[in-house]
């Protein structure tokens, strides 16, 4: 798999259809790995245990002026891919995909190749089981057990907004955090500013996360965010049947309306 | 004016304190009916205008149960019905994701109300307020030890 | 001498609290250890060097500064702050956490001696726990530390006994004042953690003061996603920003911690940010710690902990920059 991977992105910058691939490297940890020459291509490596989404340099400004770009893209990375050209922040013809799964590479992608891939071998694409039972266990408790819940998890929270630099998903160049005139999320380190900027983050994606869990994978102090995204991606399905990263083309969940929604909860 | 007594729980009553950000079309002007119609309902409720649900961020719902309000209502026209041709469409779907959310992390359905309520409907939004006041008596206080809450 | 068997470690936290002491410890916290309050019954993980620092504890990621009640018309009486300082004593710190507080002390006595930190530095009897094992991350030997360093520490924890003991040393007068709580008995201490010297810092110090300009950061810096992970984690990072918040009866000045890792750090009223990429920040970031840090204080702003690689999801290594650095300058 790995003798594939390194030689088809060799190829790619030999061909000239790439000019930076974005992989992962070898050593501990995998961190990001970024090549210009086919010969360091042999450094590329790609497991289970890469936890990054790498569709999330794609909006960093130092990547996007080295493009075209092919950057190592898992199945949620490839979904990312999708959402991010969707929502118009990739370059059409000037990002390709080196897709992987597991153990199996599965050759070099565009968005449109990527998109026609997924919605062929893996429609259905959504949280783990495991992810779900967690959902599921945490909403049999009642409101003040979920709130307990959560103000502990918040209360570890440092406001390094680690979760959002690794999502492609947060791209904007002002985030709502940052933003002070007015100041809607209070940027202390505190239990309601702590709340706010969590809900929101996971508010923001709804519709649009892809699960790849970079963002709990990243939070330095182990928060439970994937239980959120995982509960709001259920939601957005079975309502509005949401799958997003399937279709390029597609409208996000929340911008776009139906009249035939459902809202017997409302009054 | 001066309504800051009202604001003051006792120890034996509870009044709750409710937020309703509410539509400039139908739902402010539903209210003004109940007013100029002399219908009565529970003091209980600040409303909030603003020109369209669609321009209700749920940053608004999170920032009122921040400063202590014990539950929050948003209501606008109905479906079909909007100003703006489709502002309460993107808002339902905002609220019914948001909804969830709020609910898995300890905001239930007992404190975030959502209505539609037209130009017209000035008995519907007094009959709302009271049971919506109702509602919220019976849930208690909005939890202090809520993360949600400003300590 | 003066030994303490690990099994019964959290009775000397138990014995500090009943003296009146907060005890501050690494805790096992869902299987991410935090140096956090210790709470009666908890066990203390000695283990694994914990995600957060003593430095929490000196300077909190907020902090209330200041309060104003608002009045009518827009006039406003301060409010005093109460400032808190209890009585804590920080078991198990790391040596290179207690290290830190060196460069600590040298910024917030600067050009302004800053009243909460000292309160809580006063406050403080550190007791460092040695290291015996280290990971591929700490590097505290290449940066003038050791995992059985003394600095910064009133007390230190030696392990002993094949990890089965640990002895008690005294290094200060507060560190005796906790002699009495530690029995006497009899110990052969274990060896440190074995170290290699990864690099030298004024070698690196040197290149830096050199390569403002070098096309070395631009390339260094592509990983870099921008958060405060590393600053957060890092036992000497001690930037803040200082915040107004306010309702409609109160306005509460804040101090949280701040990253030069965001683009918001030097982003200018008008737009301009002098720091304009992620390398020119990673650039501050590394120039900090071993160029400008060390000019000002005489000290480095790096005690080797290895935190904000282990956090780094981006794999940014600040050690491994170094060792590059240091082949350039050759």
């Amino acid at each position: 798999m790995m003798k594939a991977l390194r030689q088809e992105a060799a190829k790619l910058l030999q061909e000239k259809r790439a000019a930076l691939i974005i992989g992962f490297a070898e050593r501990e940890g995998h961190p990001a790995l970024f090549i210009s020459k086919p010969e360091d291509c042999e450094r590329l490596f790609y497991d289970v245990s890469c936890r990054q989404n790498l569709a999330a340099y794609l909006s960093k400004p130092e990547v996007s002026a080295r493009r075209p770009v092919a950057i190592v893209a898992s199945l949620a990375a490839l979904r990312s891919l999708v959402v991010l050209t969707a929502e118009s922040q990739a370059a059409p013809g000037q990002v390709l995909a080196l897709a992987v799964d597991k153990d199996a590479f599965l050759g070099t992608f565009d968005v449109a190749g990527a998109a026609e891939l997924l919605r062929s071998k893996y429609p259905d694409l959504g949280p783990e089981k495991a992810l779900l039972e967690r959902v599921g266990e945490l909403s049999k408790k009642s409101v003040v057990e979920r709130a307990a819940f959560w103000a502990e998890e918040f209360a570890k929270c440092t406001r390094c907004y680690a979760c959002r630099a690794a999502c492609p998903g947060c791209y904007c160049a002002r985030c709502i955090v940052e933003k002070n005139a007015p100041q809607w999320v209070s940027t202390a380190a505190l239990g309601h500013g702590n709340y706010s900027w969590n809900i929101m983050r996971a508010f923001h994606q709804s519709g649009r996360c892809t699960l790849c869990g970079a963002c709990e994978a990243a939070c330095p102090q182990g928060l439970p965010l994937m239980v959120l995204n995982a509960a709001l991606d259920r939601e957005a399905l079975e309502e509005f049947g949401a799958r997003p990263g399937y279709d390029p083309e597609g409208k996000p969940v929340i911008g776009s309306w139906s009249a035939e929604d459902d809202h017997s909860y409302m009054r | 004016m001066k309504t800051e007594k009202a604001d003051v729980p006792t120890p034996t009553t509870f009044e709750p304190r409710i937020t309703a950000f509410v539509c400039n079309w139908c739902t402010y002007a539903g209210a003004d009916l109940a007013g100029t119609s002399r219908l009565q309902y529970a003091p209980n409720l600040r409303i909030i205008k603003l020109p369209c649900t669609g321009r209700i961020d749920p940053l608004f719902v999170l920032k009122a149960f921040e400063n202590g309000a014990d539950a929050v209502l948003v209501s606008g026209c109905h479906p079909g019905d909007c100003h703006y041709t489709s502002g309460n469409y993107h808002a339902r779907r905002r609220w019914t994701l948001f909804r969830k959310l709020l609910a898995l992390t300890g905001i239930g359905d007992d404190r975030l109300f959502f209505s539609w309520v037209s130009a017209a409907e000035g008995q519907k939004f007094a009959d709302l307020v009271n049971d919506v006041t109702a509602k919220v008596r019976k849930a208690g206080p909005f939890q202090a030890a809520h993360p949600g809450r400003k300590a | 001498m003066k030994t303490i068997e690990i099994g019964r470690f959290s009775d000397l936290a138990q014995a500090l609290s009943t003296a009146g002491y907060r005890v501050a410890a690494p805790v096992d916290d869902g299987g991410v250890v935090r140096f956090k309050e210790w709470t009666k019954g908890r066990e203390i993980a000695l283990g694994a060097v914990p995600v957060d620092s003593v430095k929490d504890f000196l300077f909190p990621r907020s902090e209330v500064v200041a309060r104003f009640a608002l009045e009518e018309a827009g006039a406003f009486t301060p409010v005093p702050v109460e400032r808190f300082a209890p009585k804590t004593v920080a078991l198990g710190v790391r040596p290179c956490d207690a290290a830190a507080l060196a460069a600590l002390d040298a910024v917030f006595n600067w050009d302004y001696r800053d009243g909460s930190y000292n309160a809580r530095r006063a406050a403080t009897t550190v007791v460092s726990l040695a290291c015996a094992k280290a990971d591929a991350h700490c590097f505290c030997i290449s940066v003038g530390g050791a995992p059985d360093g003394t600095a910064g520490a009133d007390a230190i924890l030696r392990p002993a006994d094949g990890g089965s003991k640990l002895v008690f040393e005294a290094l200060s007068d507060k560190g005796r004042l906790l002699e009495a709580m530690v029995s006497d008995g009899q110990a052969v201490p274990d060896a440190p953690a074995a170290l290699k010297k990864r690099f030298d810092p004024a070698a690196v110090g040197r290149w830096l003061a050199a390569n403002f300009e070098s096309p070395f950061w631009k390339e260094a810096a592509l990983a870099c996603l921008g958060c405060g992970a590393c600053a957060y984690a890092c036992p000497v990072c001690h930037c803040f920003d200082l915040q107004d918040e306010s309702d409609r009866k109160e306005c509460r000045r804040l101090r949280n911690w701040d990253s030069c890792g965001f683009g918001l750090f030097t982003l200018h009223a008008s737009g301009h940010n002098p720091r304009p990429d992620q390398s020119a920040r990673w650039r501050q970031r590394v120039m900090h710690k071993f160029s400008i840090y060390p000019q000002k204080f005489k000290t480095l702003a790096c005690t080797g902990c290895g935190r904000c690689a282990r956090l780094c999801q981006a794999g940014m290594a600040i050690a491994e920059t170094c060792e590059r650095i240091e082949a350039l300058g050759r």
